[in-house]
């Protein structure tokens, strides 16, 4: 195996070349995949040194552009006015655990697209954008686009995740991610994102390849429960060692009415 | 004084730097690697082995499959495994072959290399599929193999039990409320922090040394010259710190092959498994399915039980006819109800063998028992905790199969938990959530097999002692320090403690069945008594006076009662090395020696066990908060009492309680070890396999150690290891019930199951 | 095979030059390569928190850490801790509390506790549980572990 460290983003493309080549980013899963002994990479670009993926950037219009490279612990921390931002920090705080999420990164995270893991379902429903590089230039996708399937996006060979952008912050709207794990750290049987005003736009992690995305939702009981039962019905969810299908599908209304009205404790009074 | 202390542990501060020496640590020069291949099947024949690929390999200096076995079959009561498969594998995971190799990376390619064709077999994964009629038969030869209790052999039965006292078919005719039901349990899993492994050593002789993680240097050491064919003496085995045990690490799998290993290429053998080869290799508890029936009379007397127990032994017997013996025994709890009838069976499935685990039949025996209590207690409107009170067992009463039990605290430790839960503040509600609060009773024993206890005095007064005793995390070296100290009134740092090596370590059977205080420590008091004596008549010597005069003076001087004038440990060790008597030590062995079975009272049948008691006894209570929407249940806080006779180390008391707490609420509440179709295991990750982590845990338990002397102890002191795990899963089960109402009979008790049940309540 | 490449690793204020494979590990190679056995290999997955040690000021797994990425960032590992034969705070505590059975845990859990306690010198239970949430125990309940931290934080000024 071979391990080249650039210091810039013209270098990391050039080195993407080959179907073996892979980005190591903060390494939490593709070492861990690799110790398991499900990938073994002939090359591994590192993207610890260049530095443009770095940073938190506040944009004029108000959106937030985050770098790829940004830790789950520096996202965590982030504290500003801005529903999106809050639902990310919220989804970056239960992420695994200390050490990974000092160490792990939002770019390195969604290219791996874990349909159980957290940012996607959180970016899904912030209705965020993601910034895609290449030898060829940069291009924007937005997240529905994204993410494809189980451990499926649309980055093709050689593009790499440099930026996350998050929409500006809209008056009276707030976020909250619910998640229900058997274990504190574990990935989630469901997770519920939600971003609520007037009404609400939810997205459904853990219940299918990817996230399952309803804009508009109503949010009386009767709304809310209605479009519950609707997207457990929608969604697609596995089987597997954690729960069945069927359970995914029955607690999905819970967890959706319970992140909306979570969201809607956060909602701040208009100046 | 040393007992009742809590003095740190002696090995704590190396522990805490990196410095304490666990078997991976170990780097010997010219050391080899081994790797293992395994088995895809769970049940095949095994057609042929091609090697030649594995051999031509650079680097690769040894090569084990099962042809190259000489020896019979080994194992613990039924012999029934080899160190590597032969003729037939019997589950996924079974090591087939071995290699050792210049590095880890060689040994793994090499043995992924070795060719091995089967015959795929029908397999069976479940208890019902074994015993079907027309099931396929995983130990076609099991009456040829050697066995020291006979109890099984027909159609995949491992063994058979029973135990019966009073007539429970007439009682149950008396009684006014029955309440009757059936309870499954998983297959839980060890996951000790360090995982199993042997650096194994050889001699220009071909003498083996094994420094082994393992709970027993004499067992280890019977077991791998068993399979090598060697006398005992031509075997040493040496323990490391051990990083955890818990039952998993009693018996030897794969140090005979390192050995083997060590031997063939003449050079040392590391073979330390992977975290997911751990899971595939070793042990898990058993699964069992427990029917049970119980009955009492209008006023709360209960007078009759039923149980029947079925535990899945997996792919080889390992300690299936003891742990099965022992739910037996657990069966009645620790109740005086006169009529009870046990009868249990453990069977042979394609799946890897169960066996010992901390609580050894207990926890599942009693997630029934206990759980049923409550069920009992809700027919007859008497409240749970006031239904065992008047149950209980008190001193003097005897154990199920007539044992006496001279000392028994359990109403204390009942009455404990209760008055410490009304008394705490209470926590403030949750929303979205039901309070629960459940109890659970336990009784266990800490007494059996053999051990010894060597005391020497050294030169300048100090002490060497060495037992058979391995630490195992819990701090039994500490605490026969203490035991050896407090007995000559010395400070513990006057106090050297061997390590385990069997070329010198008296013997011990086993860190196992929560026996080392009681056994290995009374085996320490009364050495270090017979030294004192011995030194109390030289002192005589010195001093010209009678040993009646003598007393032990705190800091090791032995003088005259009422007389300044002393000698100290130093001029009585002089004296001996150099004048008079020669050098001072006495050892003291015994074997579990207490009150037997009744044959009057009870009538057995193919118990696993010679003798076995010094029973324990503890009760739990639970808080726990359930959210009805999904299922998912928190402990919020918990109470366990335990009486433990003496507490030689309080705070280590405290820990083991605490810990096996937390260990039986994982196996209450998420951790499952899961087979997929084609009988392979599916959570050989701590990602798949959910071990509880600090979030998971009530930030209070509350341990609460009472004691009451046990009589046939030096220092009054009886064991505490094994059952604070057996009372949690039935008290969070009860907690389940008083709070919703809805009674979960079969464990892990995840959201899922929970949910379940919940939705069942009218 | 894998090819071996020289890589500069700094542990515990010293630099070593060792020949690894680029897929190696922290953890390997500081055990292997370096000769700190310590830091423990539990489960080489990232969940345990057995292999914890600090990159920089940072927790990290060493497991899921390639010695090849550590680059000039400085490793700490439990070896590090004490300054000679003078125990630090953190494994005194430990030590006193009872905190510590088979130990296996406990290097991983010292420098857990070692992070926590430079960002945060009186940190309460709800965040000394967070900050341990990582780091897995079988023998203790936690409970006394996170009681040596509480201890600690007590004697704080």
């Amino acid at each position: 195996m071979e391990f080249i460290s650039p210091t810039t983003l013209d270098e990391a493309y050039r080195a993407l070349t080959g179907d073996e080549a892979r980005c190591l980013a903060g390494g939490q899963s593709l070492v861990a995949m690799m110790n398991l002994g499900l990938v073994s990479p002939s090359r591994l670009v590192s993207l610890r040194k260049i530095e443009s993926l770095r940073g938190i950037t506040p944009r004029p219009g108000g959106s937030v552009r985050i770098g790829a490279m940004t830790t789950h612990a520096e996202l965590a921390a982030l504290d500003v006015p801005n529903a999106a931002v809050t639902l990310l920090a919220s989804a970056a705080r239960v992420v695994a655990y200390p050490a990974v999420r000092m160490q792990g990164t939002l770019g390195g995270s969604i290219a791996h697209a874990d349909p159980a893991a957290d940012y996607p379902v959180a970016l899904t429903a912030a209705e965020a954008e993601i910034e895609i590089g290449s030898r060829y230039g940069t291009r924007t996708v937005p997240v529905c686009g994204f993410f494809r399937g189980m451990f499926e996006t649309t980055l093709q060979q050689g593009e790499i995740v440099i930026a996350i952008v998050l929409p500006p912050a809209a008056p009276g709207v707030g976020a909250a991610y619910e998640k229900l794990s058997i274990v504190a750290g574990d990935f989630a049987i469901a997770s519920v994102a939600a971003m609520v005003g007037n009404t609400a736009n939810i997205a459904i992690g853990g219940c299918g390849p990817k996230p399952l995305f309803a804009a508009g939702i109503g949010v009386t009981e009767d709304a809310l429960s209605a479009a519950g039962k609707r997207l457990a019905e929608e969604c697609d969810p596995p089987s597997d060692q954690r729960a069945s299908e069927g359970y995914r599908r029955k607690i999905i209304p819970t967890l959706v009415r319970r992140a909306v009205r979570k969201a809607q404790t956060g909602i701040k009074a208009p100046q | 004084m040393s007992i009742g202390a809590s003095p740190p542990r002696i090995e704590a501060a190396d522990k805490a730097t990196g410095r304490a020496c666990y078997v991976d640590d170990i780097k010997l020069p010219g050391m080899l690697y081994g790797a293992l291949l395994t088995s895809p099947h769970a049940h095949a024949r095994i057609l042929s082995y091609g090697v030649e690929g594995a051999r031509a390999i650079p680097g690769v200096k040894a090569i084990l499959t099962g042809p190259d076995l000489k020896t019979p079959r080994a194992g613990g009561i039924i012999k029934d495994e080899s160190m590597v498969a032969r003729d037939k594998v019997r589950y996924v995971g079974e090591p087939v072959a071995a290699v050792a190799a210049v590095d880890a990376e060689t040994a793994r390619r090499a043995a992924a290399a070795i060719e091995v064709q089967y015959e795929a077999l029908r397999a069976v994964l479940t208890i019902d599929d074994a015993l079907a009629p027309g099931a396929p038969i995983l130990h076609e030869q099991f009456s040829a193999y050697v066995q020291s209790v006979k109890g099984g052999g027909h159609a995949n039965t491992i063994f058979e039990s029973s135990l019966l006292e009073g007539d429970v078919d007439v009682a149950f005719t008396q009684c006014d409320v029955i309440v009757e039901g059936t309870f499954e349990t998983q297959a839980q899993h060890h996951v000790y922090m360090e995982t199993n492994g042997c650096v194994a050593d050889v001699d220009a002789a071909g003498r083996i040394t094994l420094y082994a993680t393992c709970q027993s240097v004499h067992h280890i050491q019977q077991r791998v010259a068993e399979e090598l064919g060697e006398p005992m003496a031509k075997v040493r085995v040496i323990a490391t710190r051990v990083g955890g045990g818990f039952g998993g690490k009693h018996a030897s799998n794969i140090h005979s092959i390192a050995a083997w290993l060590a031997r063939a290429s003449d050079r040392p053998v590391k073979l330390v498994l992977s975290r997911m080869q751990d899971f595939e290799v070793q042990r898990s508890r058993h699964p069992a399915r427990i029917w049970m029936k119980t009955g009492a009379r209008h006023d709360g007397t209960i007078i009759a039980r039923d149980v029947a127990i079925t535990t899945d032994g997996g792919a080889y017997a390992d300690e299936s006819p003891p742990v099965l013996t022992f739910a037996l025994m657990m069966s009645r709890g620790p109740y005086r109800i006169a009529n009870v009838r046990a009868r249990g069976r453990a069977v042979y499935t394609n799946k890897l063998r169960a066996g010992s685990f901390r609580g050894f039949g207990n926890p599942q025996a009693s997630f029934a028992a206990e759980s049923q209590i409550d069920e009992l207690a809700t027919k007859l409107s008497i409240d749970p905790l006031e239904l065992r009170l008047k149950n209980a067992m008190r001193p003097n009463d005897t154990a199920f199969g007539g044992h006496a039990v001279p000392s028994c605290i359990l109403r204390d430790c009942l009455v404990a938990v209760r008055d410490a839960q009304r008394s705490a503040t209470p926590l403030p509600p949750r929303p979205d959530r039901r309070r629960g609060v459940g109890f659970a009773a336990m009784s266990h024993v800490s007494g059996l097999m053999g051990t010894a206890a060597e005391v020497q005095l050294r030169t300048d007064g100090s002490i060497a002692l060495s037992t058979g005793c391995v630490d195992l995390g819990q701090g039994a070296d500490t605490t026969m320090m203490q035991i050896c100290a407090d007995a000559l009134r010395i400070p513990i740092d006057r106090v050297s403690y061997a390590q385990q090596d069997s070329d010198s370590s008296p013997y011990n059977w086993k860190t196992a069945g929560s026996r080392s205080t009681y056994m290995t420590g009374r085996a320490v008091a009364v050495a270090t008594v017979a030294v004192r004596d011995k030194m109390l008549e030289h002192a005589g010597e010195i001093l010209e006076c009678s040993t009646a005069d003598l007393e032990l003076r705190p800091g090791g001087e032995i003088g005259i009662k009422g007389v300044p004038s002393a000698v100290t440990f130093k001029d009585v060790a002089l004296r001996s090395l150099f004048q008079a008597g020669g050098p001072i030590s006495a050892s003291h062995g015994f074997v579990f020696d207490g009150p037997p079975f009744d044959p009057k009272r009870a009538t057995i049948h193919q118990l696993a066990f010679q003798n076995l008691g010094v029973y324990t006894f503890g009760a739990h209570c639970v808080e726990v908060d359930i959210d009805e929407a999904t299922g998912a249940v928190e402990v919020r806080r918990a109470w366990c009492a335990h009486d433990v006779g003496r507490a030689i180390n309080p705070a280590a008391c405290e820990g083991q309680i605490q810990g096996g707490f937390v260990q039986g609420m994982g196996y209450a509440l998420t951790e499952q070890m899961q087979w997929n179709s084609e009988g392979w295991l599916t959570t050989v990750t701590l990602a798949d396999y959910k071990v509880p982590g600090v979030l998971d845990c009530p930030a209070e338990i509350h341990p609460i150690v009472l004691e009451d002397p046990e009589p046939s102890h030096p220092v009054g002191a009886k064991g505490v290891g094994e059952p604070s795990l057996v009372g949690a899963a039935p008290a969070i089960a009860n907690a389940i019930c008083h709070a919703t109402g809805a009674r979960v009979r079969s464990l892990p008790m995840k959201p899922e199951r929970v949910l379940k049940e919940l939705e069942k309540r009218t | 095979m894998n090819n071996v490449f020289p890589i500069r690793i700094t542990v515990n204020g010293e630099t070593h030059e060792v020949r690894a494979s680029p897929s190696a590990t922290l953890l390997e190679v500081l055990r292997e390569k370096i000769g700190l056995t310590g830091t423990k290999h539990g489960c080489n997955h990232g969940v345990c928190g057995a292999c914890t040690v600090l990159i920089g000021d940072k927790l990290a797994r060493s497991c899921l850490a390639l010695a090849a990425d550590i680059g000039e960032r400085k490793v700490t590992t439990v070896e590090g801790i004490a300054a000679g034969r003078e125990l630090s705070a953190v494994q005194r505590a430990l030590i006193e509390s009872g905190a510590i059975q088979c130990g296996f845990c406990t290097p991983g859990f010292v420098i857990a506790l070692t992070h926590l306690f430079a960002h945060n010198p009186r940190p309460d239970r709800e965040t000394i549980r967070a900050a341990l949430s990582g780091n897995l125990c079988r023998c203790s309940g936690y409970v006394k572990i996170v009681g040596a931290a509480e201890r600690l934080a007590e004697a704080r000024p």
